[in-house]
């Protein structure tokens, strides 16, 4: 006994080293995986607070570019607002004595300013300082006033992490506007303005140009928030689908404010999913 | 010469914040990010139990991993320094009295030795997290330029931060 006791106090060097070691490898695998604890991320209130006090000083540096942006987003919104109601006016007009439909909204807008931003990793992460406290989960997604930049992966109380389009594990569905042509969204790493959409069917009519939106068909994002614009078409492997480099819409660099998307939907939608899986085991 | 545990602690806790707040979210030339963060480790004194240094690099890893949602990678690369820090300082000089207990500097050891011993663990840092974190991402070609480019402004980044340190006290 006191020979082991002895042998371990000798190399007890050894033994701390293997301990903390083996721990880190197991939250590096961990950590491949999305499911984490919010005490190791970014979320945490340690940190969230730390970079909520940080933001605070450097929030006002790109205050000008992204200013601008709100402005041509503003003009835009506004010219769709004047569109539409000359329209709805045209149709009223012509159905007045049809019944209106109750349509309601379904999506709802959590406004947050994102306080730490990362795009050199492959696997990128932002931070905002929205929590479930302002009812952001888990799964929802985030846009800028560019379009798309993430989808919420932890939410702490006042905080939450989000992962970023900048991320080679996140994949969600995309189309090219005005069409039913769907594929898939994939950044590789490497230039934070490029991305590739995947899987386009081969018989899709494109130009070089075109924006890519989401596609609705999940719960995160509501259809047509722009994803960018094609700017080539790649050399795929497989002939039955076409791939394109895509301009990102948003800069991952600057980005400030940005709003979470409350599906008001989601729950029912996601109980419906499991209910046919269910279903059909 | 030793510095006091209450240096020492805010000294590491200002180099933690200087590297999540500002070094990384600068990559220079998108190769090159500097790890300041760890000065606390390659310049904590020989005479340091080694158990105790491991325990203080791996708590700081964890601390920079938890703000730069890398959870475990920067643990694990500062418990192999903070292992390796002795045998790579002893390859360069030879152990008698005065270098067991040495706390490395560029004063205490020389331009020469400390250079040698500083970028030898600014490699071994910069290749164990550029490795853990493309491995499956990036080409090993990029892997050995972020590396090869991340120890050089890491190496220069600590040494000017020596310079500044030492020559306060």
């Amino acid at each position: 006994m006191r020979n082991i006791l002895n042998f371990i106090l000798k190399y007890s060097r050894w033994f701390v080293f293997v301990i903390y070691a083996s721990i880190s490898i197991i939250l590096l695998v961990v950590n491949k995986n999305y499911q984490q604890s919010i005490y190791l991320t970014s979320a945490n209130v340690v940190t969230g607070s730390v970079y909520e006090t940080w933001s605070a000083v450097t929030g006002y540096f790109h205050l000008k570019s992204i200013n601008e942006s709100l402005q041509a987003r503003n003009a835009e919104l506004q010219n769709e607002v004047l569109n539409l109601s000359s329209r709805l006016r045209e149709y009223q007009a012509a159905l007045s004595d049809t019944i209106p439909t109750p349509t309601g909204e379904r999506f709802d807008y959590v406004a947050a300013g994102v306080v730490n931003n990362n795009t050199h990793h492959p696997l990128n992460y932002f931070t905002i300082n929205r929590g479930a406290r302002d009812g952001v989960a888990t799964g929802m997604g985030v846009v800028d006033q560019n379009g798309v930049v993430g989808i919420v992966n932890v939410a702490g109380p006042k905080m939450a992490r989000v992962i970023s389009l900048l991320n080679e594990k996140q994949h969600f569905s995309v189309k090219i506007k005005g069409t039913t042509f769907v594929g898939s969204f994939w950044w590789k790493g490497g230039d934070p303005n490029i991305g590739y959409v995947e899987e386009i069917p081969r018989h899709a009519t494109y130009q070089i140009g075109d924006t890519i939106v989401t596609s609705g068909y999940s719960t995160a994002f509501p259809e047509g928030i722009p994803v960018g614009v094609i700017v080539s078409k790649v050399n795929a492997r497989d002939n039955s689908f076409f791939t394109f480099r895509i301009k990102l819409a948003s800069d991952f660099r600057t980005i400030n404010a940005v709003r979470v998307i409350k599906d008001i939907y989601k729950a029912e939608i996601d109980s419906l999913a499991t209910h046919d899986i269910n279903e059909s085991k | 010469m030793n510095r006091s545990i209450f240096t020492n602690l805010a000294v590491a806790l200002i180099l933690i914040l200087v590297q999540v707040l500002i070094c990384n979210h600068i990559m220079l030339f998108n190769v090159a990010v500097a790890f300041v963060f760890i000065y606390v480790i390659v310049s904590m004194p020989m005479s340091m139990k080694v158990d105790w240094l491991l325990t203080i690099a791996f708590f700081m890893g964890l601390l920079v991993d938890m703000f730069s949602d890398t959870a475990g990678l920067n643990a694990l690369a500062c418990t192999v320094l903070a292992f390796v820090r002795r045998p790579v300082l002893f390859a360069y000089i030879s152990k008698d009295d005065h270098t067991k207990a040495v706390t490395p500097t560029v004063r205490s050891l020389g331009f020469s030795v400390y250079a040698k011993y500083l970028f030898t663990l600014s490699l071994i840092y910069c290749a164990l997290v550029f490795i853990l974190e493309f491995f499956s991402y990036a080409a090993f070609r990029e892997i050995a330029i972020m590396t090869g480019a991340s120890s050089l402004f890491t190496f220069l980044t600590l040494l000017a931060l020596d310079s500044l340190i030492v020559a306060k006290q």
